[in-house]
Order: C-alpha cells, then sequence, then structure tokens
C-alpha cells in the first residue's frame, strides 16, 4: 500500500527550505512529525545516511542501486 | 567461483533443452537469442554480482546444500523470461532490434511460444535429476501459478497504458503481479526442491516478493537515470510521485510529457532534472530502501531457521 505520511515528508523537506535544512541536520525531529510506520522510518533514515538528499545522479546513487539492478535493465 | 560453475551448468541444461531445434533452419538461433541478453540463463559474462539467473539454486543450496537437481527448474524459468522477452517486444513494438521488427510478429511469436513449451520441458527433465513426481507437480503448479499472475499484471499493465493517473496502489499492485511474482517464484521453487517446510518456502517466497519489489523500484531509478523510461513516456513510480504532488510548471511539463495524446518530444534531461528536483527519485529511492529492509528482515529469519543466507545478501547488499 501507499504511504500518504511518506509522500507529504518527501513533499515537505524537497518544497520546504527550512524543513530540509532540519531534517539534514535532525532527521528524527522531522520523522516525528509523520505517521510512519517503523519501518518506513527506518528506509527514510537509511536512505539519508548512505545517500543524503537524492537530488541527482551519483556514484553513490549507482552504488545503492546496483545490488538489485539488471532483472530487467533498461540500457542507458 | 561458485556462481561460475553454477552458471556453466545451468548454460549446458539450457543447451540441451534447446539441442532438438538445431534440425529446423533458422529456429535454434532465433530461440537462442533472448536467452543469451544480459542476465539471461545463456549470457556469457559470468553473473558474480548480482547473478538473477542461479536464484532457485542459490536458495536451493541455502536451503539443503545441493542445488544441482535444481537445474532444470532453473533453465524452465530462463525460458519462461525469455519468452516474456519476446512476448514483451512484440506488444510494446518500440525496439529496432527485436525479433519482431527484424522477422515479423508471426516468427516472434512463434520463437516465443516455442520458448513456452521448452520451460515445460525442462521442468519435466526434474525426473532425471531423481526429483519425485509429487514435487515436480508442485514445481509446476507454482510456475504456472506465478507466470498466470503475470500475465494478468501485463494484462493490466496494457489496459492502463493510456492512462496517466494512475496512482500508487495500483502500479504497487502491477508490480506485484508482473515482477514480483516471478522472482517470488524463482525462491519459492528452490525452497520447494530444497524439501523445505511450508513455513520455511513462504519465508523464502516472501523474500523473494520483496526483493522483486525492490529491483523493479530500481529499475524505474534507472529509467529515469538514463532517460530511457521518459523518452517512452512509460509510467513508473517517480512519476507517479510527481504528477500526485507537483503543481504549477513542473506539472505542466510532467503532462505534457506522459500524456499518450501528447505530441511534444519529451525533454528526458529537462524531465529527468525535475524528477530528481521535486523529491520523485528520493521517495523511490526510499521504496526501494524499504522493500530491501523488509527483504533482510526476512533473511534474518530464514537464518534463524539455519538457512545459509550468505549468497541470498549478494541481492540486497
Amino acid at each position: 500500500m501507499k504511504s500518504q505520511a511518506l509522500q507529504e515528508l518527501v513533499k515537505k523537506i524537497f518544497g520546504d527550505e527550512k524543513t530540509r535544512l532540519q531534517f539534514t541536520s535532525n532527521p528524527d525531529s522531522v520523522l516525528a512529525q509523520f505517521a510512519l510506520t517503523e519501518q518506513e522510518k527506518k528506509a527514510v533514515l537509511n536512505t539519508h545516511a548512505r545517500l543524503g538528499l537524492v537530488t541527482s545522479d551519483s556514484p553513490q546513487l549507482e552504488a545503492a542501486l546496483s545490488p538489485t539492478m539488471d532483472w530487467h535493465a533498461p540500457m542507458p | 567461483m561458485w556462481q561460475e560453475r553454477q552458471a556453466e551448468l545451468l548454460r549446458g541444461e539450457i543447451e540441451a533443452l534447446l539441442a532438438p531445434l538445431s534440425d529446423v533452419v533458422g529456429l535454434y538461433d532465433l530461440a537462442k537469442e533472448p536467452l543469451t541478453k544480459a542476465r539471461r540463463g545463456l549470457a556469457t559474462e559470468v553473473a558474480c554480482d548480482r547473478p538473477w539467473p542461479l536464484l532457485p539454486l542459490i536458495v536451493c543450496e541455502a536451503i539443503s546444500g545441493h542445488y544441482e537437481h535444481a537445474l532444470p527448474a532453473a533453465a524452465a524459468l530462463q525460458f519462461l523470461m525469455a519468452a516474456g522477452d519476446v512476448f514483451d517486444d512484440t506488444e510494446d513494438a518500440d525496439s529496432s532490434e527485436s525479433l519482431s521488427a527484424r522477422y515479423g510478429s508471426a516468427v516472434a511469436t512463434n520463437v516465443a511460444t516455442t520458448l513456452l513449451i521448452l520451460a515445460e520441458r525442462a521442468i519435466t527433465r526434474l525426473d532425471r535429476r531423481g526429483v519425485e513426481d509429487y514435487i515436480i507437480v508442485r514445481v509446476m503448479d507454482a510456475v504456472n501459478s506465478s507466470y498466470t499472475t503475470a500475465c494478468a499484471g501485463q494484462h493490466l499493465d496494457l489496459s492502463l497504458a493510456s492512462e496517466m493517473a494512475v496512482s500508487e496502489d495500483i502500479y504497487l499492485r502491477v508490480t506485484d503481479m508482473k515482477s514480483a511474482s516471478q522472482i517470488e517464484c524463482a525462491c519459492h521453487i528452490g525452497a520447494l526442491l530444497a524439501n523445505a517446510s511450508k513455513e520455511l518456502i513462504n519465508i523464502l517466497a516472501t523474500f523473494g516478493h520483496n526483493l522483486g519489489m525492490a529491483a523493479q523500484i530500481t529499475n524505474d531509478i534507472q529509467g529515469v537515470s538514463y532517460g530511457s523510461d521518459i523518452v517512452k513516456r512509460k509510467i513508473t513510480l517517480p512519476v507517479i510521485y510527481a504528477l500526485a504532488q507537483t503543481g504549477g510548471e513542473d506539472y505542466n511539463q510532467l503532462e505534457s510529457t506522459f500524456s499518450k495524446q501528447s505530441e511534444s518530444v519529451p525533454d528526458p534531461i529537462q524531465i529527468r532534472d525535475l524528477l530528481f528536483r521535486t523529491g520523485a527519485v528520493h521517495y523511490a529511492t526510499i521504496k526501494m530502501e524499504f522493500y530491501k529492509q523488509r527483504a533482510l528482515d526476512i533473511l534474518s529469519k530464514a537464518e534463524g531457521a539455519g538457512i545459509s543466507v550468505e549468497r541470498l545478501k549478494l541481492f540486497l547488499e
């Protein structure tokens, strides 16, 4: 099922500079404002720890995708 | 390395099944072609990091310590996936390299049908490996059930092809049916052939399901990065997020790109930047991580049941 709260969190982080800064410095304080499940919180924090905010292609993003790549790979 | 050995044995199994086609001029080469693509069973590169074709074997070995008797089942899945590739290309008609583009849809359909039948033959070869009949029937049932679900997912996807307003729930359902079901099946039959308990089979199948969801979302993110899905106006998870969460000029650009009625030429760089800038790719990355984490949690459960999960973690870490 989709998570409305997760969509709202990402929208707020990417659409509101103040929230973005707060999330970057203290992600838990922002997460507390949204009704996320524990697994969603973990996914948000893992992604943040590994990649920060995903705003462009990067070797880090490529590395994060790497293990689950190529099941049905689009060609570059 | 162990992957090279397993890949070599799988290639041998596939070649043995293709061999009778060599009497018919052309058919052998055409049937072999989709199996030689990257990450398919006859690919020449050794898939050390993401050995997808070996997944049923890896699951079987993780549980029982043996895998060779599962080779025909792994080959069957490769034939089914190759058939799916050929049918997909025929339906999509968007590649000049496809069999249907080069030889016509009649030839391509016949090749795909041949591959489907070879998949059934592959499963019946399990008896040569000493697999008991009732297990073979269960493998056949699991494969047919999963691929019926995949076909139903494809039908749903095709029926939505002209829609731009696809919800995330529908997207997840189609992904579940089309993609996750196939990886779930690979894990399911690997566990069946290891004579695993019902509970363990369910654990491994659930692992496969979550791995499949993560793999499809990975594919969606790559499709944005490379621009390939943008050019094809494909509605994937990042696009669904962006259509739901943006407004104004961003929404208008997305609408003119992804509307099937649009006559404008998509600008992949501009749309890719938009999808990154608005958090759509970030959102999809979190969803991918969500399913990977679930798969890892399930592997911990399997490890607790005494399963050697190290090689299965290759698909996640």
